[in-house]
């Protein structure tokens, strides 16, 4: 019931905001739009899988390259672009999750990361692709060019695919995907095939992720390898962490946190990337469950107690809590739960 | 293609093998006692060579800059142990995520520092030049490159396998409940290991800085190539990061001496192959 509010709220509050804010506002909340949708589709593996991906970027970029390749290589309209950049997305997830699905936890994260970067090489060097200068002239299709059209073809866009990924989460492979990160072997004894259920939750992430870079690349008019760079993979897991892992919701707060404070606070601070650093180390060292999971205990707590915290009535999570951060934070944060112990 | 290219080409590839063996022995060390894949050794790489070119022109002395570069990455590495990692240990993959941030702050710190222009070590007379060979000459440095990784890879053969100090830490490998209940203070260990590892990406910084420039991005690509080889041959085992170079180091020689467009792939080719067979590696265990 809540959720549901809380849902109608935020759609609400989406549709209302170009009427409200001016250019500047819409177009750098359309960026966040983009950008939770990214970050949505790092939190379907990651928070629901406990496989965490460092190489989102690389698929972002092939959905990005494949728009942009057609706009400005073989001059095709809007239609073959898309095609382009779906097909670009689909095929690169899949060759990324045969290689990636039998592995889980740190060694997924390499490999992810690996895969990620390998993209950004290829593209750095590829003449065909325009090497370090990227692809330039991808126009907007004609219906949406203008700004406030683009914004409300970005919400509704993301608002589907968000509806979507939840529904995924609560479907027979969302439910496997949720018991592969509490117990693998439990999972295997079962007679799950572990690896076909990782590859289709890849590719159904990267298609997401495609769809972001296809959104991206219409918006900013062209494609370059920072698409695809580290820093694009590293900082989609950050809006990740930073909002909440594993709710889907917490992924778009900590985006628009990001995307508002880059393109806000990016012109008082030159040393931007240190900023996000240590966001992201202070994240996991204070609020593994991010402002999503901070926010759930504060509102657990304040029911429980009427409003004012009593001295007898903790919380449970908080009771078996040792000082470090604890085994319970823990199964519902970022770790991979018991299978993760293992020496 | 002749017989001369193939044996340059081999060479050039030995000595990336031997750059990267450096790099990805601290790598895999780090992770095979303590469960940490520091995505931050790339940015120590970068900073190790920055150090050592900062020291060796302000002092004019090749070995200050050999010494004063890892000192510093030992140090780096040091506080991130204690200070980060220590707080949120046996949580995988925090850990992990917590040296992106690390590697994030780094990497702008030396941009910051040291600037975007791509640069390089200044080495010593005695060190530049080629050496003739009989088929070609070669860098010398690389020569001695080579000799060093294969006299640094006894070394730690010698110190894993036949010291007390290598017994405690393959002993913390197995089982780190038991080896603290014997006495040893694991906790000490873990930043041993971590520093030590930390050391040898500044010293792997120092020797690269030479051989290639250092520039921002320099950090994460060296990163890749340190993935690439723990991928390959088994993440936690030395004689893995041995084999993983060497395949890693050819596979790129030949590559970029053939198609230089594609050079990229060479490194995902056996990944792929790897990844698909033997997911943990040729001799990763588990």
């Amino acid at each position: 019931m809540i959720r549901l509010t809380v849902l109608a709220a935020a759609i609400g509050i989406g549709i209302a905001v170009p009427y409200v804010l001016g250019a500047y506002m819409v177009s750098v909340l359309t960026l966040g739009l983009i950008y939770a949708l990214y970050a949505m589709s790092i939190d379907l593996m990651g928070g629901y899988g406990g496989l965490i991906t460092l190489g989102q970027g690389g698929i972002l970029a092939a959905g990005s390259y494949g728009v942009g390749y057609v706009a400005s290589r073989a001059a095709g309209g809007t239609g073959r672009q898309l095609l382009y950049g779906l097909l670009a997305t689909l095929i690169l997830s899949a060759v990324f999750g045969v290689m990636a699905m039998r592995t889980s936890q740190v060694y997924f994260l390499m490999v992810t990361l690996a895969q990620g970067m390998i993209v950004w090489g290829f593209v750095t060097r590829s003449t065909a692709l325009g090497a370090e200068n990227g692809l330039r002239g991808i126009a907007r299709p004609a219906a949406f060019s203008a700004y406030w059209k683009y914004y409300y073809l970005c919400l509704a866009i993301v608002a589907v695919s968000g509806l979507l990924m939840g529904v995924i989460t609560r479907s027979p492979l969302g439910l496997s995907l949720r018991a592969l990160k509490d117990s693998e072997t439990r999972l295997r004894m079962l007679g799950y095939n572990l690896a076909l259920t990782k590859f289709y939750v890849f590719v159904l992430s990267g298609f997401f992720a495609g769809v972001a870079g296809m959104l991206l690349a219409y918006y900013t008019n062209f494609v370059s390898p920072a698409n695809a760079a580290f820093a694009t993979s590293g900082r989609g897991v950050l809006m990740v962490i930073l909002g909440g892992v594993g709710t889907l919701f917490g992924p778009v707060i900590g985006a628009f946190l990001i995307m508002l404070a880059e393109n806000i606070l990016s012109a008082y601070l030159a040393r931007w990337t240190t900023v996000l650093g240590l966001v992201f180390v202070l994240t996991i060292m204070f609020a593994p469950g991010g402002l999503v999971g901070a926010g759930r205990r504060v509102w657990r707590r304040m029911r429980r107690t009427g409003g004012s915290p009593g001295p007898t009535q903790t919380d449970p999570l908080e009771q078996t809590r040792p000082p470090a951060p604890s085994a319970a934070e823990t199964s519902a944060g970022l770790s991979g739960g018991p299978t993760s112990k293992q020496t | 293609m002749t017989v001369q290219f193939l044996l340059v080409q081999t060479l050039n590839a030995l000595s990336f093998a031997a750059l990267l063996f450096f790099l990805a022995s601290g790598f895999t060390l780090i992770f095979g006692l303590m469960r940490i894949v520091n995505l931050a050794h790339g940015a120590f790489y970068l900073v190790g060579g920055y150090v050592a070119l900062t020291t060796i022109a302000a002092t004019g002395n090749f070995w200050l800059g050999l010494l004063a570069a890892p000192l510093a990455v030992a140090i780096a590495g040091l506080l991130t142990e204690r200070v980060l990692l220590r707080r949120i240990r046996g949580q995988e993959l925090p850990e992990v995520l917590l040296t992106v941030g690390v590697a994030f702050i780094f990497a702008d710190m030396a941009l910051e520092i040291w600037g975007g222009d791509p640069r390089s070590i200044e080495l010593p007379a005695f060190l530049q030049g080629g050496m003739d060979l009989g088929f070609a000459t070669f860098p010398r440095y690389r020569v001695l490159v080579m000799v060093a990784a294969i006299a640094v890879g006894v070394m730690l053969f010698v110190l894993h396998s036949r010291t007390r100090y290598g017994a405690i830490v393959r002993a913390g490998v197995d089982d780190r409940e038991m080896i603290a209940a014997l006495g040893v203070n694991i906790d000490r260990v873990f930043a041993g290991v971590f520093v030590f590892g930390s050391l040898l990406a500044g010293l792997a910084g120092v020797i690269g800085g030479g051989m290639l420039s250092l520039l921002p991005g320099a950090d994460t690509e060296i990163l890749l190539y340190s993935l690439a080889v723990v991928i390959i041959g088994g993440l936690g085992s030395l004689p893995g990061a041995v084999i993983g170079s060497l395949i890693v180091g050819f596979a790129d020689a030949f590559g970029r001496a053939l198609a230089p467009e594609l050079s990229y792939f060479t490194l995902f080719a056996p990944m792929a192959l790897i990844l698909v067979l033997r997911p943990h590696g040729l001799l990763g265990g588990r």
